[in-house]
């Protein structure tokens, strides 16, 4: 959680086939852009790339990596977002101001993140859809040729419905697609999200190969192994603004990626030990857990065990699995194969109202409160499953409704305060601030009484301040309540500071358990993060 | 039995109608998500257009130019009213669409006055008579016109790039754009075929059996929503198919009004309505529609 350096790793390029001899073609200064008033997610980001040379950027959930795509690209606005300050400009016209589609047409076309292929239009009609804007009509043979050499998949595939293909036919096809708009520079937006390793690799290889084929390439990425290995420059986005940047090899090996990755500057962990709980405590026992979306395993044969009061982390890339884990345990989603018991109680075949009146609740890692109603009615609709009186006794305001009204608000007040909201009860939610959001957040779930709170990427998006805020605030809420909390994180060096034991997944299997120590010098682990490079 | 294969047959070709009319409100949810309820007064400027014109240029150049008028208007709508506000909600751009329907539909009715304008069409009141069945000429000519515009459509948008464009911005509007595709584009063509599609539908509706171009030729148009409900919004196969069972539901009901008339008088311009509800009931987003799925 350190401050934004800028550690200029000023050495020789290392080159690598054709690396960015050339002018540049795509360059990015002082941006800053967010989303609303209350976020803002660009702090000055600047970006230089070369014609012909493949530019990584990497960095965490939130870092701004998206937003700097989505910016390029022209699609900031139908995001809600807007560009406050800074330039943007392709061989030297500003892309500013434009939309989307004449954005491409000049050359800069953006594979999007999740692939998103047009599921009910056939692969052939896919790529066709991406040939309509080219510029050359009659190099669209010659385009759809390119792309079916470079992904033969696709032509065996091309009657059927793109929605049916495996993820990693997905994301070739939405690469061939793109190809087929005839870009000069090609925007990759986590390209290697939630795929298998292997596949991963293969879309590292294309990724070269597109590239000697003359196509300038900016990868963003969260999987630094992938990306450093195809890279020639790569750039680190840290809370909005360009934190490290140089050669692949050289970051490869630059401690500061290192630390980013692994958290390994952080503190030992420090946390409390726990007073007993006021709420019923129980063991959370996940074994042998797996989950499939179609033929994709988001998880497989996945255990753990959450000790009554402890912190628990589960961590890992990008597409690891721990969102789905996480939506398992509170019954948004079914298992697959498995267990998951809390106590002696089985929680995968409970809808999500019954698992959060056995003293469950969590939070989501994109913000989901009521906007317009104060922080306050907010914590209370999670005091819902505590109150006794019905809606005609609450409606007619009588005696008892009142007074049991009142003793919740009180509880909800201590709450407020226990998490340094004391000040915001009274707020409209839409006025408050992305970190305050947050917190107001943990502090609805807190409501609930739970025995178990479950975390989704409490600090994604923020800045080290509230990210430091919500560490202390998450700390407190469980020296006070005494409850167990499995946080989902793949921030690392958030989680090493504040769990008593980690868990960490990678492409839905686990790959370690233990005690912080032990499992960030553990050898998967570090491969998981840093690939190869490490 | 002969009654009812002839109200049967009837009951598709004024279906074919309305098929048309739903077409373009499937057409224009799809590329803009907007339900479009200015449909109908497009649908009567169209036929108006028609009425107003034939005498003077002729039949054939008056429905060019009330389809062209029909298509601009609907155009116009699009690009004056709904593309600023396409960030606002399916609710507000259809209240939207509302209150154009009803100043254009309130200046048609004052230019109409208490005429009945005719339509001018060469085949007038003609009935055309195969195996003891009658039908209107112009019914038939609806039937057939709808058949090659429906089939034409279908290949249109299998077939060409604009097709591929249309379909790929519906499915994904930002994705598309990301490929080049210029959505404000897709979206104007759409609208100008819905109102192309409108007029021609306004000019068979205005037809014999009915009597000319009278103000309730845009109410009438009103029978196309039931038909897009229960085809569900989003499938031009279920406007088709919707558009059809609402034509024979009704013609039948009409027809038989005096066997059913312990549900009352007027069941025909009713049971649409129940049919849509009941199609609902068993399915929640109609027989072709793409169900909602949402994920946390």
């Amino acid at each position: 959680m350190d401050v934004a350096r800028r550690d200029r790793v000023d050495a020789p390029n290392v080159t690598r086939g054709r690396a960015g001899g050339g002018d540049v073609v795509l360059e990015v200064r002082g941006l800053h852009a967010g989303y609303g008033r209350a976020l803002r997610a660009l702090a000055g980001a600047s970006l230089s790339v070369r014609e012909g040379a493949v530019v990584a950027v990497l960095g965490n959930n939130g870092a701004g990596k998206s937003t700097l795509l989505r910016a390029i690209s022209g699609t900031l606005g139908q995001h809600g977002g807007t560009i406050a300050r800074g330039t943007i400009e392709h061989d030297g016209r500003s892309l500013v101001g434009l939309d989307a589609a004449t954005i491409a047409r000049q050359g800069v076309v953006q594979v999007p993140e999740g692939r998103r292929v047009f599921g009910r239009l056939t692969v052939a009609e896919n790529l066709r859809a991406g040939g309509i804007a080219a510029r050359d009509k009659r190099g669209r043979e010659a385009a759809l040729r390119r792309v079916l050499e470079l992904f033969p998949v696709l032509r065996d595939r091309a009657r059927q419905r793109a929605a049916l293909l495996s993820g990693g036919e997905q994301q070739m096809l939405a690469i061939g697609r793109a190809l087929m708009a005839g870009p000069r520079v090609l925007l990759l937006d986590e390209p290697s999200l939630g795929l298998a390793p292997k596949v991963v690799a293969q879309v590292g290889e294309v990724i070269g190969e597109i590239n000697r084929g003359g196509v300038t390439v900016v990868l963003v990425e969260q999987n630094a192994a992938m990306a450093l290995a195809v890279a020639d420059r790569a750039v680190v986005l840290e809370v909005g603004t360009v934190s490290l940047e140089g050669s692949a090899a050289e970051l490869a090996d630059a401690e500061g990626v290192r630390d980013r990755y692994l958290g390994t500057r952080s503190p030992p962990a420090t946390a409390p030990p726990a007073p007993p709980a006021a709420t019923q405590v129980q063991e959370l026992t996940v074994d042998g857990l797996s989950v499939n979306f179609g033929g994709i395993k988001a998880l497989d044969d996945v255990s753990f065990v959450v000790q009554p009061g402890s912190m628990h982390a589960l961590i890992g890339p990008n597409g690891a699995g721990k969102s789905t884990c996480l939506n398992v345990l509170s019954g948004v989603y079914r298992a697959s194969a498995g267990s998951v018991r809390y106590g002696h109680r089985e929680l995968t075949r409970l809808r999500p109202h019954r698992v959060a009146a056995l003293g469950v609740s969590r939070t989501f890692q994109n913000i989901s409160l009521s906007p317009g109603v104060t922080v306050l009615d907010n914590l209370l609709v999670a005091r819902h499953r505590l109150m006794r009186e019905g809606f005609v006794s609450g409606g007619l305001r009588l005696p008892r409704a009142r007074r049991e009204r009142a003793a919740h608000e009180q509880r909800a007040r201590e709450i407020a305060a226990l998490l340094d909201l004391g000040d915001a009860v009274g707020r409209l939610v839409r006025t408050l601030s992305y970190g305050t959001r947050k917190r107001v957040e943990l502090a609805r779930a807190l409501c609930a009484e739970p025995g178990l709170l479950l975390l989704d990427e409490p600090v994604a998006g923020m800045t080290s301040d509230e990210s430091a805020a919500m560490a202390r605030a998450i700390a407190t809420a469980r020296a006070e309540l005494g409850i167990s909390v499995l946080v989902v994180e793949h921030d690392m060096s958030f989680v090493m500071g504040i769990a008593d034991r980690v868990t960490v997944l990678d492409f839905g299997r686990r790959i370690a358990d233990g005690p912080p120590a032990a499992v960030q010098s553990d050898p998967e682990v570090v491969r998981a993060y840093l690939g190869g490079a490490a | 039995m002969n009654q009812f294969v002839t109200l049967f047959v009837g009951g598709l070709f004024l279906g074919a109608i309305y098929a048309l009319v739903a077409l373009g409100f499937v057409t224009i949810f799809r590329a803009t998500g907007v339900i479009n309820f200015a449909q109908g007064s497009v649908l009567l400027l169209g036929a108006y257009v028609i009425g107003r014109l034939h005498d003077s240029i002729g039949f054939w150049p008056a429905v060019a130019a009330g389809i062209l008028v029909a298509a601009a208007a609907s155009v116009l709508v699009d690009v004056v009213l709904i593309r600023r506000a396409r960030a606002a909600d399916l609710g507000t751009l259809a209240i939207l669409t509302l209150g154009v329907n009803i100043l254009l539909s309130t200046e048609l009715t004052r230019q109409i006055g208490t005429d009945v304008l005719s339509i001018g069409a060469p085949w007038g009141s003609d009935v055309v008579e195969v195996a003891g069945i009658r039908v209107p000429a112009s019914r038939v000519i609806a039937g057939g016109v709808a058949l090659v515009l429906v089939a034409a459509l279908g290949v249109a948008v299998k077939f060409t790039d604009w097709g591929v464009a249309m379909r790929s911005a519906a499915e994904d509007g930002e994705t598309a754009s990301l490929m080049g595709i210029r959505l404000n584009r897709v979206a104007a063509g759409a609208w100008a075929l819905a109102g192309g599609l409108a007029a021609v539908g306004g000019l068979f509706l205005t037809s014999f059996p009915a009597a000319g171009v009278t103000p309730d030729a845009g109410l009438v148009a009103l029978a196309a929503i039931p038909a897009v409900v229960l085809g569900g919004f989003d499938s031009p196969a279920g406007a088709v198919v919707g558009g059809l069972i609402i034509g024979v539901v009704s013609v039948l009901c009409a027809g038989y009004q005096d066997e059913l008339s312990f549900l009352g008088r007027g069941i025909g311009t009713t049971a649409p309505y129940v049919v849509m509800l009941l199609v609902l009931l068993v399915r929640p987003s109609g027989l072709f529609g793409t169900r909602e799925v949402t994920r946390v």
